[in-house]
C-alpha cells in the first residue's frame, strides 16, 4: 500500500515540475506576440456600487483596447473573502495591471506587495492600503500608483449643508451610521459633524452604530426621536441605516416633518427618493472612479505617463426635484 | 465497530477503493490542469497548502475525537476557531499597547491563546467523559458558548490593529530562492522588480504540519494513541483492559480544542484581525476531511495521514475552484457530494479504512 502511495506522488511531483515549464513557455510566447493589455478588477463586495463602477471600467477598457478580467465579486466583505479570491485571479496569469478595492487597510498590504513585486502595477480604487496617502515616504503601503475614490470627508460634509438647506439651516439633526471600524463610514460622520457645526442655528442630536442591521437603525432611531422629539433631519451613511431611520419617523407619525438623507444612489434609495420615504440621495461616481482607474494605469504603461497619487471625483446629490432628470441618470447606480 | 481488521490485500476492488481518495486527488488536478490555465504551477501548490492550513488542522483534531467512538465529535472546532482568532487577536494589541515589542507580543499572544484555546477542549471532554453527556450536545453547546464570547470581546466590529509583524510572518514563507541561486529564510531578499523569486513553503504551513507531525506521532506511536483505538474499537473491552477511559477522552476532545486554537492563530496571522465567525464555515470541512479519508464515523479507524488525503481533496478542490473562476458556492456542493460518496465507499468496503 505505501509504495503505491509512493508511486503516486512521485507522478504528482514530476507533473507538478514539468507542466508549469510547459505552460510557463505558452505564456511568454502569447505577450512576446501581441501587446493588448489586460487589466483585473477585484471588487470589493458584491453590491451595486461595485457593478456600477465594473460598468465604467468595461466601457473605458473598450475604448482603450484594453482586455479586462473581473475577479469573482465577493460575497462578504472581508479580506478572509477577497484575498483568496484575488490570489486564484492572478494564479492564472497574464495580468498587467490590478484595479482594487483593498477590503482592509492593513491585511491586504502584504498579498498586493507580493503582486507589486511580481511586476503587476496597482490603483486602489474606492478604499486603499494604510491611510490612503501613497506619496509619504517610509511607510509599507507606498505601492500602488493611485488612489481614486471619493473624500469621504467631504461628502459628509456637504451632506450637513444640503440637509441644512431642506431644514432651512435651523433645528437639530441626527446621524444613524453603520460600524466605526470602516474608515469611510468614519470619516463620513465626522465630516458630517463638522458641516453641522458651521450652522449656528443647528445642532447634532446624536451619532448611533446599527452594524448594517435596519432593524437596530430603527430602533436607535426611534429612541433618539424619543429623546430629542424636536429632530428635523436624519442623515443615514448607507441604505440600512436611511431604511431603519425611515421605518422610525414612519412609526412615530413624523413622516414628512423629518427629512432623511442617505448615502449612495442605489436604485433602492432612489425608488425610496421617489416614494418620498428618502429627501436627499448623495451619489459617488463608481463608475466614474472604474474609468479614471483604467485610463490612469493605461497611461503609465503605455506612455509612462505620472499619476497623480490620488485621484478624487466629486460628488452629486439627488432630491426628488432633479430625481427624474435625463443628465442625473448616469449617477444612479445600476 | 471494526477495529483493526487485517487488509485483504488480494482483490481488485478492494485495492481500489482503497485507493479512491488519491485516485480522486489524481482526476482533480489532471481535471483543473486542463480546465483552469495557471492551476499546474509551484504558486498554486503553495496557494493550496496556504488556504487548507485550516483544513489540515481542524481535521487532524477532529480525527482524534471521530476515532475515540461511541458518537465522537466536536462540533465547536469551527467557533473555537473564531474565538481563538479573537483572543489572539486582542492579546496581541493588548501585549503591544503595554509596550512589548512586536515580536514579543505576537509571541506572547500565540502562546496565550494556545493556552486558553485549551479550555473549551476541557470542558468538552468533562462533559463527554464524567458526564457523559452526548459528544453532540456538549460540543454543540460549545459552539455557541464560544461564539457569545467571541461576540461579546467584539463588541460588534472585527479585532484591528495587530502588529504589522502579524501579517508578515502570516504571509511570509519559509524560504525564498533568487534566480541566482542564493538561499534566504523568512524573509524575501531585495531583487529587481518583477524578477521571479520562489518562495518555498508559507510560514503557517511550516508551523501546522510541526503540530500535524507531533501528534501523529501522538497517535500512531504511543500509549495513548493505541488507547484512543481501543476506546474507539470497542469501549466495553477498554475498559476492561484496564484502560482510563474518561482520561483518554478528555485528552482526545483538549486535543480537537488545540488544533482548532492553531487554526485560529493561522488565520489571525494571515488576515490580521479577529472574527467570532471566522471558522463558521469550516465545521464541514474538518468532518469532510477525516471521513473522505476513510475513517469510521463509528470510531475505531482512521490515519493522520489519510485524513491529510481527505483535507487535500477539498484544498485541492476550492483553490481548483477559484482559479476556474466559479463561484465559491460550488465547493460546498463538490465537498458535500464528495463526502457521500466516502460514506459509501465506507459503508461497501468497511475493511478498507484502517
Amino acid at each position: 500500500m505505501k509504495k503505491g502511495y509512493s508511486i503516486a506522488l512521485a507522478i504528482l511531483l514530476v507533473l507538478a515540475i514539468a507542466l508549469p515549464t510547459f505552460a510557463n513557455g505558452q505564456g511568454e510566447q502569447k505577450t512576446a506576440g501581441k501587446k493588448q493589455l489586460t487589466f483585473l478588477f477585484m471588487p470589493g463586495v458584491a453590491d451595486p456600487f461595485y457593478t456600477t463602477m465594473e460598468k465604467g471600467i468595461q466601457a473605458k477598457g473598450k475604448e482603450l483596447g484594453v482586455n479586462i478580467v473581473v475577479a469573482e465579486y465577493p460575497k462578504a466583505w472581508g479580506p478572509e473573502d477577497q484575498v483568496p479570491i484575488l490570489q486564484a485571479a492572478i494564479q492564472k496569469g497574464g495580468i498587467d495591471g490590478l484595479l482594487i478595492a483593498p477590503t482592509s487597510v492593513d491585511a491586504l498590504k502584504a498579498p498586493l506587495k507580493a503582486i507589486y513585486d511580481k511586476g503587476i502595477e496597482i490603483i486602489t480604487v474606492d478604499t486603499f492600503l494604510g491611510d490612503g496617502d501613497y506619496s509619504k515616504a517610509g511607510t509599507d503601503y507606498g505601492f500602488p500608483l493611485a488612489y481614486i475614490g471619493s473624500d469621504n470627508e467631504l461628502g459628509g460634509k456637504q451632506m450637513a449643508e444640503h440637509i441644512a438647506k431642506l431644514v432651512g439651516e435651523k433645528g437639530k439633526v441626527f446621524c444613524e451610521a453603520t460600524n466605526p471600524d470602516a474608515s469611510s463610514v468614519a470619516a463620513r460622520v465626522s465630516g458630517f459633524k463638522a458641516g453641522v457645526a458651521e450652522f449656528p442655528n443647528m445642532k447634532l442630536a446624536g451619532v448611533e452604530w446599527c452594524m448594517d442591521v435596519q432593524q437596530t437603525a430603527m430602533q436607535q432611531t426611534l429612541a433618539a426621536l424619543q429623546k430629542d422629539k424636536d429632530i428635523v433631519g436624519i442623515f443615514g451613511t448607507n441604505v440600512y441605516s436611511a431604511q431603519g431611520a425611515n421605518q422610525a419617523v414612519v412609526n412615530a407619525g413624523l413622516a414628512g416633518a423629518v427629512k432623511i438623507a442617505s448615502w449612495d444612489a442605489t436604485t433602492t434609495n432612489i425608488d425610496n427618493l421617489k416614494k418620498g420615504t428618502v429627501d436627499l440621495v448623495l451619489a459617488q461616481k463608481p463608475a466614474e472612479m472604474g474609468s479614471l482607474a483604467v485610463d490612469w494605469l493605461y497611461k503609465y504603461l503605455t506612455k509612462k505617463v505620472q499619476v497623480p497619487k490620488k485621484v478624487i471625483p466629486g460628488f452629486e446629490f439627488f432630491t426628488k426635484d432633479n430625481v427624474n432628470d435625463a443628465n442625473m441618470q448616469q449617477y444612479i447606480y445600476q | 465497530m471494526n477495529t483493526r481488521v487485517s487488509n485483504n490485500n488480494g482483490s481488485l476492488l478492494a485495492s481500489i477503493g482503497r485507493r479512491w481518495v488519491l485516485g480522486f486527488i489524481i482526476i482533480e488536478i489532471v481535471f483543473f490542469s486542463v480546465a483552469a490555465r495557471g492551476f499546474m504551477s509551484i504558486d498554486t501548490v503553495q496557494l493550496i497548502l496556504f488556504y487548507g492550513t485550516e483544513v489540515f488542522l481542524l481535521g487532524t483534531g477532529e480525527l482524534f475525537v471521530i476515532i475515540s467512538g461511541g458518537g465522537g465529535i466536536d462540533l465547536s472546532v469551527g467557533f473555537v476557531m473564531g474565538f481563538a482568532t479573537v483572543v489572539s487577536a486582542k492579546l496581541m494589541v493588548l501585549f503591544a499597547t503595554m509596550g512589548a515589542s512586536p515580536l514579543g507580543s505576537v509571541l506572547l499572544g500565540c502562546a496565550a491563546t494556545l493556552l486558553i484555546g485549551l479550555i473549551p477542549g476541557l470542558v468538552n471532554g468533562w462533559l463527554v467523559a464524567n458526564l457523559r453527556v452526548p459528544p453532540f450536545i456538549a460540543t454543540f453547546s460549545m459552539l455557541g458558548i464560544t461564539h457569545g464570547i467571541s461576540e461579546l470581546l467584539l463588541q460588534g466590529s472585527p479585532a484591528k490593529n495587530l502588529p504589522n509583524l502579524a501579517g508578515e510572518i502570516g504571509n511570509g514563507y519559509f524560504a525564498y530562492l533568487t534566480p541566482s541561486g542564493s538561499l534566504s529564510f523568512f524573509s524575501r531578499p531585495e531583487v529587481a522588480r518583477g524578477q521571479h523569486v520562489w518562495a518555498i513553503i508559507p510560514n503557517i504551513v511550516v508551523l501546522a504540519f510541526i503540530f500535524i507531525a507531533i501528534f501523529a506521532f501522538v497517535l500512531h506511536r504511543t500509549k495513548f494513541g493505541r488507547h484512543v483505538y481501543a476506546i474507539g474499537g470497542n469501549r466495553d473491552a477498554a475498559i476492561r483492559s484496564g484502560i482510563d477511559v474518561r482520561k483518554s477522552l478528555l485528552k482526545v476532545y483538549v486535543i480537537s480544542s488545540l488544533f482548532a486554537t492553531i487554526a485560529g492563530l493561522s488565520y489571525t496571522l494571515k488576515y490580521i484581525t479577529g472574527k467570532a465567525d471566522a471558522g463558521s464555515g469550516m465545521l464541514l470541512d474538518g468532518i469532510a476531511a477525516v471521513v473522505i479519508g476513510g475513517a469510521s464515523m463509528s470510531g475505531g479507524s482512521g490515519t493522520v495521514w489519510r485524513s491529510l488525503l481527505g483535507a487535500l481533496v477539498i484544498a485541492i478542490l476550492e483553490t481548483g475552484l477559484r482559479i476556474l473562476g466559479l463561484q465559491t458556492f460550488t465547493t460546498y456542493i463538490v465537498v458535500g457530494v464528495i463526502l457521500i460518496m466516502a460514506v459509501i465507499i465506507d459503508q461497501l468496503f468497511p475493511n478498507f479504512n484502517r
